[in-house]
């Protein structure tokens, strides 16, 4: 065999090696190096290889036939992100047709190179993938130039063929007979919630040439899911494999007295499995395993505990009793002026505290993982992340083991909304603790209430605002004080019960991830404003210092996290501050707005949702009577370089409260659009979940646990009550980026509902969810 | 010993009579589109048709099923084919009408919910070939033990693939 390096070439500070082989085949693969720094931080703290020897170390290739894999550490959450736009960013820097980019290799701890969490997957424009493609177009240039012998800027690119100097070669004939190695610099941590990150500045296709990304091209998963092709992750089978259900302990705080014993003589095949508190049942069948479950679950004993206030006194608990000195107040940066003289100079002020409960991610699906252990101390973790490298490093910590042991392979399943952003989900570290135990390969599936009682939670808050309004009904200050428990905890609760080491729990000494400190999350958008002040107060998670496990209500972030609960606030009060100045609200946040694309996304949202100035509350407003009466709010936000906008239209009948939302328009402009379809859907989706979360959605729990544990004690939105939804894409293409398109569509419902019914009744509501039974409370009051 | 019969061919069951159909067919039988999503009736993840009617299979035994058919999205495609008599030839190369409409509206986000929106969209199509919006919305809100749910809200999309299934069915399949 011939294996000749023959030359190495730089290509904007990436290496290009190639080998000629003597068969057919060959490949341009690109695979990296850590840059200086990072190379040390990622080898003492993860000692990872990324990769299974036996697979190609790479994040693209361009093979012989023309065409290109990629692979990506991020997975498909329902975004369809991996297999639309990164398919048109891969197809679009590499200058070939999206028909080229044929495979897709998604999250998978061996076979993946870049890890991180699955979120901000457009990666404000600069995705990881976008850089390695565009490196590669760079070294096929130089291929392209070596080999035709015209010098590298006298070619162009078109459709995978490089041409010059009267002369052409196809990317996949440069590539025959060669054996070829792009190493591209990269930095970061593997298994941290970010990844790593592709470094340099590699030349980028000017976005006046895109031919690719525009276009609605169709999600691939689509097709296998709908033909019922897709492996789920539900779908894993193993030989030998055991099912597995838990049995959590009876609230947050309860240790464990005594597990109960599997009748034998019902369920012969089935045994109990207990480490320290975490209690299951395991058997051949799934339907054995989960009668079982039940049967053990009434004889275990457990120690009673109380330490949470009951989501009747939460916000009293919160306000009173919280430790929100633990960690220092931060300060939003755009916080600016004199506050306090702003407000002395105000002729009207508005003062209200708003209040969010506690929301579920609610996946569709309850957390399912089967894990096979093997007696060399390896594990498989068949799963559905959004951070398998993350995921991979928790696993190693609980079993006291090197990641290099642990490998994760992720599935489809369903979506949960950055529940797994740190890696795990809630089933993971169970199934392999069985697998461990059993010697078996165990698939562990929550049920229904496990999902809803033992899952993460978004985090409940409240804001307290003060705006001053001088006498043109102009703020003259703005202040507010945010309040939320740390909002993302990353332990694996299996781990936790099991006594078995994790990453410590949220506290104030924890870093960017686990820190219990608050900070800004909603950038702020009304930039007239003289005077301002933003404060965010952090505490720790609601009764995890008093709960003998240390878990309490655990929070994690969840589709807009954080900022939805300041842009919720912010936005009521906005609107608030609009009807005291007798100002129309949409015109009252233009007239506060200086950036050119606020103002013309809030002005589509205008034309499109056939908005008439006016001021709140509308002229028949009223919190009384059976007869229905109607609203209409507004609310913005900037979220990842995105601008949005929302306007809705509610029906309410006071005497009932019932509420109805009739009709929401959002206006979106995430600069360059990728795939209008793709985005579309998005929004649409978006929309109906936070006009679910506005409705519905609150974490009703006692004083010892969540007793919401299914879809009647946490009701979402239903088919029967989406209002009309008008999605308004505003493309714009000069701003030369592409930002994140689906958060913004869920977080401003809530405050345009709020402040519609306001509008229809002339009652400011400052919480939620708008349940009927509270509405129509409030109104009476 | 059972026998059901499941996208069009009979299948012999071991599970004890009184389990849950959707464990059978998961689990005994590899036919996996129906997902687990509550086992309580409450979500609709787990929805088969049962003679061309809409079933939870997470609460019913599979005893019920005995002597009759089960289709689920695995056999959607068949059963058009069986409706409209195609040959073989063309029956391999057809999907049904819900399937290629869901495919054209991009419905699915994580998808999870979708097989059984798509059974239920079969079960409406099939007693109801042009049903408007209102209509749509009341068969997946208050036709079943309980509305199909999605939390990643593709309502919209399903009601805009129901109508376009509706319009291919009426030119008689796509081709
Ligand atoms: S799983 Fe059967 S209805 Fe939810
Ligand atoms: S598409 Fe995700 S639950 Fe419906």
């Amino acid at each position: 065999m011939i294996d000749m390096t023959q030359q190495t070439a730089d290509i904007f500070g990436a290496q290009l090696s190639r080998r000629s082989l003597m068969k057919t085949g060959g490949v341009l693969a690109v695979g990296f190096a850590f840059l200086r720094g990072g190379a040390a931080r990622a080898a003492t703290e993860t000692g990872v290889n990324a990769f299974d020897p036996s697979m190609p170390e790479s994040w693209i290739e361009i093979r012989p036939d023309n065409t290109v894999l990629f692979r990506t550490g991020k997975s498909d959450f329902g975004q369809g992100t991996v297999y639309t736009a990164y398919r048109q960013i891969v197809a679009e820097e590499l200058d070939m047709p999206f028909s080229s980019i044929t495979t897709v290799v998604v999250a998978d701890t061996d076979a993946t190179p870049d890890g991180g969490g699955t979120f901000d997957l457009l990666g404000h424009g600069m995705p990881n993938i976008r850089k390695a493609a565009a490196y590669t177009r760079q070294a096929i240039l130089q291929l392209a130039s070596d080999r035709l012998g015209v010098p590298k800027d006298q070619l162009s690119t078109s459709d995978g063929i490089v041409s010059g100097g009267g002369k052409h070669v196809a990317y996949g004939d440069l590539v025959k007979g060669e054996s070829l190695k792009l190493t591209i610099p990269v930095s970061g941590d593997l298994m941290s919630i970010g990844g790593l990150n592709v470094g340099g500045n590699p030349p980028l296709k000017p976005v006046s040439q895109y031919k690719v990304i525009g276009k609605s091209f169709k999600n691939s998963a689509v097709s296998s899911k709908v033909t019922g092709q897709e492996a789920w992750v539900t779908n894993v089978k193993l030989p030998g494999m055991l099912h597995a259900r838990a049995i959590h302990p009876a609230t947050v705080g309860s240790k464990l007295v005594a597990a109960g014993k599997v009748d034998a003589k019902r369920f012969p095949n089935t045994k109990v499995v207990v480490k320290g508190d975490l209690v299951a049942v395991v058997g051949p069948t799934e339907w054995e395993a989960i009668q079982a479950s039940y049967q053990v679950a009434k004889d275990t004993k457990w120690t009673p505990w109380k330490g949470l206030p009951g989501n009747a006194k939460l916000f009293q608990h919160l306000r009173q009793d919280a430790d929100w000195k633990a960690v220092p107040v931060n300060k939003s940066r755009e916080s600016r002026g004199d506050v306090p003289a702003g407000m002395q100079s105000a002729t009207k002020v508005l003062t209200a505290t708003y209040e969010l409960p506690y929301m579920k991610h609610a996946p569709i699906g309850p957390t399912v993982a089967v894990a096979d252990y093997r007696p060399d101390g390896t594990v498989t973790v068949h799963a559905h992340t959004q951070n398998a490298q993350a995921l991979r490093g928790q696993l190693a910590m609980m079993l006291g083991t090197s990641p290099v042991n642990v490998v994760v392979k992720t599935y489809a399943g369903a979506g949960h909304y950055g529940r797994s952003n740190g890696g795990n989900a809630g089933a993971e570290d169970e199934a392999v603790l069985l697998s461990k135990e059993l010697g078996k390969p165990v698939r562990m599936q929550w049920m229904r209430n496990d999902d809803m009682q033992w899952s993460t939670n978004s985090p409940a808050a409240f804001s307290d605002i003060k705006i001053g309004l001088n006498a043109n009904g102009k703020i003259a200050a703005y202040d507010a004080d945010h309040y939320m428990p740390a909002g993302q905890d990353d332990r694996p609760i299996g781990a936790i019960l099991a006594g078995l080491p994790t990453m410590a729990a949220p506290s104030e000494k924890g870093g960017w991830i686990d820190s219990i400190a608050n900070g800004s999350s909603d950038p702020w958008l009304y930039e007239s404003t003289p005077n301002l002040a933003e404060r965010f107060h952090g505490t720790y998670q609601v009764g995890q210092k008093s709960s003998p496990l240390a878990v309490g209500l655990r929070d994690h972030s969840m589709r807009t996290p954080s900022q939805y609960q300041q842009n919720y606030p912010r936005e009521c009060a906005i609107s608030e501050a609009a009807a005291l100045a007798g100002a129309d609200p949409l015109q009252f946040r233009l007239d506060h707005a200086k950036d050119e694309r606020l103002i013309h996304v809030l002005e589509r949202l205008k034309a499109e949702s056939g908005w008439q100035p006016r001021p709140s509350p509308q002229p028949k407003a009223t919190k009384m009577g059976a007869a229905v009466v109607r609203g209409r709010g507004v609310s913005a936000m900037l979220r990842g370089g995105g601008y949005w906008a929302c306007a809705v239209e509610i029906a309410i009948t006071p005497a009932t409260g019932a509420i109805k939302v009739e009709k929401y328009t959002i206006a979106v402009d995430v600069g360059i659009i990728i795939n209008p379809e793709q985005l579309t859907r998005q929004v649409q989706g978006g929309a109906v979940m936070g006009i679910s979360e506005a409705l519905y959605e609150e974490v009703a729990f006692d004083e010892g646990a969540i007793t919401a544990s299914d879809w009647m004690s946490y009701p979402i939105l239903k088919m029967g009550e989406i209002p009309e939804i008008k999605v308004v894409l505003v493309n714009r293409p000069e701003v030369g980026m592409y930002a994140q398109g689906s958060e913004g569509a869920n977080a401003l419902a809530a405050p345009a509902i709020t402040a519609a019914v306001f509008d229809a009744t002339g009652v400011p509501v400052r919480r939620l969810p708008l349940r009927s039974a509270y509405l129509k409370d409030m109104l009476k009051a | 010993m059972l026998t059901i019969t499941v996208n069009g061919k009979k299948r012999e069951v071991h599970s004890p009579d009184s389990t849950p159909l959707l464990y059978v067919l998961r689990d005994e039988l590899d036919v996996n589109s129906p997902q687990f999503g509550c086992g309580l009736a409450q979500c609709g993840a787990c929805s088969v048709l049962l003679d061309g009617q809409e079933i939870r299979s997470c609460i019913s035994s599979v005893s019920m099923a005995a002597g009759k058919e089960v289709t689920t999205i695995e056999g959607l495609s068949a059963r058009w084919a069986k409706q409209k008599s195609l040959s073989p030839d063309q029956a391999a190369k057809t999907l049904h009408p819900v399937q290629e409409a869901w495919i054209e509206q991009q419905v699915p986000l994580c998808g999870f919910c979708q097989s059984g929106m798509m059974i239920k969209a079969t079960e409406l199509l099939e007693s109801k070939p042009n049903p408007n919006v209102d209509e749509i919305k009341s068969a997946f809100t208050d036709s079943g033990p309980s509305a199909h749910l999605c939390r990643c809200g593709s309502y919209v999309a399903i009601i805009e693939a129901v109508r376009y299934a509706s319009t291919i069915m009426a030119k008689g399949g796509s081709k």
